[in-house]
């Protein structure tokens, strides 16, 4: 761990890039975070019951996913199964960032991995793959915390003013597509080499031809599909 | 209450993944490790935008699909030259917007 001290000017500076990202993120998530909340707050759950996905999931796919098998009455193991499936993608978030978490003590490792959401993740690793990695161990902790707890506190707010909305909202708004825009969105500050757009053009359309499979299954074997052609493209660079 | 039970494993669990690799974090991961790491981003994102990109409404069609992936290239577009996450997610909806009112009045 470096022992430069901490530098205050040099903190707040981080904790306001990270205001700044996280204010232009949690503004185009408003549509998905409203529309979702709005399907949870009009399934067959209580509402409370349906909002509180936000908290324990943190993660609108699977949050969407449980409450509409819930509400279709699958039973338990099944609904644990496909969330838990489609939630998978946490282990390759977390693999990934390890190693610039890797100096954080354990005590922020175990909160910053509740945080641990697709904005965050999209963020952070933008963040940390500068050439400065993101500058010291605290400044990416700083950076981390400051973005992941804001995108959380905005989740739970406008996922609440989607269910508080939801007879009000009305149809025609057509909000269907804010979610693929997001991840989308997400994506496209990833691509940056050849091998990333090899990576992400497989991962999409392994995904496609593989969404058939139940449970939403299809995800991961598109994105284990496109990480395996990231990785030998990369071999074949280097 | 059997609803509640359900959603508190699956919080559980997925807590559990988010933290399998963050806390047992190590600074130098093995080689073949680390050269998978860079592209589980992408991989994992476009896996989850084109199939509901290309059927915003759970199954692909003209009326559904053609919108879509234009609005896709608007907000593409638009964060390539402006840079704003909000400006290219409202442009995006923005046409997706007008080409669905365009081909229900149609």
């Amino acid at each position: 761990m470096s022992t430069t001290p901490w530098g205050a000017g040099a903190a707040l500076s981080v904790l306001g890039r990270g205001a700044r990202d996280s204010v232009a993120v949690a503004v185009a998530y408003l549509p998905f975070g409203l529309a979702l909340g709005a399907t949870l707050g009009s399934s067959h759950l209580p509402a409370l019951l349906a909002w509180s996905t936000s908290p324990l999931l943190v993660g609108g796919a699977a949050q969407l996913l449980a409450v509409q098998l819930l509400s279709a009455g699958a039973s338990g193991v099944v609904v644990v199964l496909a969330a838990l499936i489609v939630n998978a993608r946490m282990l390759l978030y977390g693999a990934a960032l390890a190693p610039h978490a890797a100096a954080w003590s354990a005590r922020w490792r175990w909160l910053g991995a509740y945080l641990l959401a697709d904005p965050v993740y999209a963020l952070a690793a933008a963040r940390f793959s500068m050439p400065d990695g993101g500058g010291s161990a605290r400044h990416r902790l700083l950076y981390y915390l400051g973005v992941g707890v804001a995108l959380w506190t905005a989740w739970l707010a406008m996922t609440g003013a989607g269910v508080l909305l939801a007879g009000v909202l009305p149809t025609s708004l057509h909000l269907e597509l804010a979610a693929p825009l997001t991840f989308l969105l997400l994506l496209l500050p990833t691509l940056t080499h050849r091998a990333s757009y090899g990576a992400a053009v497989t991962g999409g359309i392994v995904a496609v031809a593989a969404s058939g499979l139940p449970l939403g299954l299809g995800l991961l074997v598109g994105a284990g599909a496109g990480i395996a052609v990231g990785t030998i493209l990369t071999g074949r660079h280097g | 209450m059997g609803e509640l039970l359900t959603l508190v494993v699956i919080g559980v669990g997925t807590y559990a993944m988010r933290a399998a690799f963050l806390v047992t974090a190590r600074r130098q991961p093995p080689a073949l490790v680390a050269r998978l790491l860079p592209h589980i981003g992408p991989a994992v994102l476009a896996a989850i935008t084109l199939p509901a990109l290309i059927a915003p409404r759970g199954s692909i069609s003209i009326a559904d699909t053609v919108p879509a992936l234009l609005a896709a290239a608007t907000a593409a577009v638009a964060w390539r030259r402006i840079g704003s996450l909000p400006v290219a997610l409202f442009g995006g909806m923005a046409l997706w917007w007008l080409a669905s009112w365009a081909l229900s009045t149609l």
